[in-house]
């Protein structure tokens, strides 16, 4: 179980400022609009904290792209569309070594990248995705056993919670999936370790070793990149103690999705 | 511990010889299970070693005339549902849903091998595809 609840707290708390800024090629009058700046949570999707940041824009685009219905905004960092279905944080840690704050990012609303980003229409394809690695975390953690005993309200408790910044709404359910079995453990440790902005793996860790000894980030680390001594990774903005126990990293640095987000620090 | 994990891998690699697959969910897939056009790979040749996977469909879907295809381990999930979506010629408007382990969808960036690596199941991994939401 999750305990720490001041390390869940910081961790829910972070934020990060954004300066948003119209492409200068979609600027349709003679003056670009103002930027726009927001404090956005690491843990959040940028789908769900933009809609003032649409609004602002959309009035300063050509007329024809402002009648169409349901004109999908999508944002864009140093030249790369940003994947909208990674948590910001990770989008953050990704682009960790390019970015200065306040975060640049260009908003666009024609051109639409089809081949490197997926649709979103709306905020419930934001849900489905959200809801689906809840679920595959859990198969990975408990078979899936925890996350199918649940209601359906259950499930919309975790959505509402992430959509509305309520720490205290989202863990009342959270704390469930974070429960390990009989030993206290989970099955397999949910987590993505992200070698590029494009890339990332994923395999089956367990969290204590065969005589029942808790394992840390190392040798999660070792098992995943055999080859490579000295990894080190970085979450939510930390670069992670490499002798981190996985079961802890697991119940406390996990984002709202149930995986922890590793991205690799080139060195 | 790191040992461990071999073990449970090469087991899974090795077990070829098992008969047992997922329960099939009609006959149609069943008796085109034992169609020997599998053992040829149609896709573009690539170095890495190839990933065994097993579309099936579910619901409404129609069912594909050959099952059982090797893919490169780099192939996403969306690479997939295109590659699917063309075989049972849906519309470009149609949606498909992709499911693992009948329970979660993966994200189309997903990785056949990082799925194939967590998920698969007797030398394969097992997707199942529908029309509509399924196990949403």
């Amino acid at each position: 179980m999750a305990n720490d609840r001041e390390v869940l707290r910081e961790i829910w708390e972070g934020k990060i400022p954004v300066c948003f800024q119209l492409d200068s090629e979609e600027v349709y009058e003679l003056q670009a609009p103002d930027p726009f700046y927001l404090m956005v949570p690491r843990l959040s999707y940028f789908p769900l904290c933009t809609d003032k940041v649409r609004k602002h824009f959309l009035r300063h685009v050509q007329q024809d792209i402002q009648d169409k219905h349901e004109i999908e905004m999508w944002l864009e960092f140093n030249g790369t569309p940003l994947k909208w279905h990674l948590p910001i944080g990770v989008l953050m840690d990704l682009y960790h070594n390019d970015i200065q704050l306040p975060w640049n990012i260009v908003v666009h609303f024609n051109k639409f990248p089809e081949d490197v980003l997926i649709r979103c229409h709306n905020k419930e394809v934001v849900e489905a995705h959200f809801l689906s690695c809840i679920k595959e975390a859990d198969v990975l953690k408990h078979r899936g056993q925890v996350v199918s005993s649940m209601q359906k309200k259950d499930h919309n408790q975790l959505w509402l919670g992430l959509l509305n910044d309520k720490f205290d709404q989202f863990w009342a359910v959270n704390r469930k999936l974070m429960e390990g079995t009989c030993d206290e453990a989970f099955k397999y440790i949910p987590f993505r370790c992200y070698t590029n902005e494009d890339k990332y793996i994923q395999r089956l860790i367990k969290p204590v070793n065969e005589e029942g000894q808790r394992k840390v980030l190392r040798h999660l680390l070792n098992e995943v990149f055999p080859d490579m001594d000295q990894v080190v990774v970085r979450t939510h903005g930390i670069v992670l103690p490499l002798d981190t126990p996985l079961q802890w990293l697991s119940e406390h640095l996990s984002f709202p999705d149930n995986f922890l987000h590793l991205v690799l620090v080139s060195s | 511990m790191a040992e461990k994990e071999v073990d449970e891998r090469s087991l899974v690699r090795t077990a070829t010889t098992t008969t047992s697959d997922e329960v099939p969910q009609n006959l149609e897939t069943l008796s085109s299970d034992t169609n020997p056009s599998h053992i040829e790979a149609p896709l573009p040749p690539v170095k890495e070693k190839k990933i065994e996977v097993l579309l099936k469909a579910t619901g409404d879907a129609p069912i594909m005339m050959k099952k059982k295809w090797v893919v490169s381990p780099d192939n996403t999930i969306g690479w997939i549902s295109e590659f699917i979506k063309k075989c049972i010629k849906l519309g470009a408007e149609e949606r498909l849903f992709l499911y693992i382990n009948q329970t979660f969808a993966p994200a189309p960036d997903q990785t056949v091998k990082n799925l194939y690596d967590c998920y698969g199941t007797d030398g394969k991994l097992i997707i199942h595809y529908c029309k509509t939401q399924a196990w949403g």
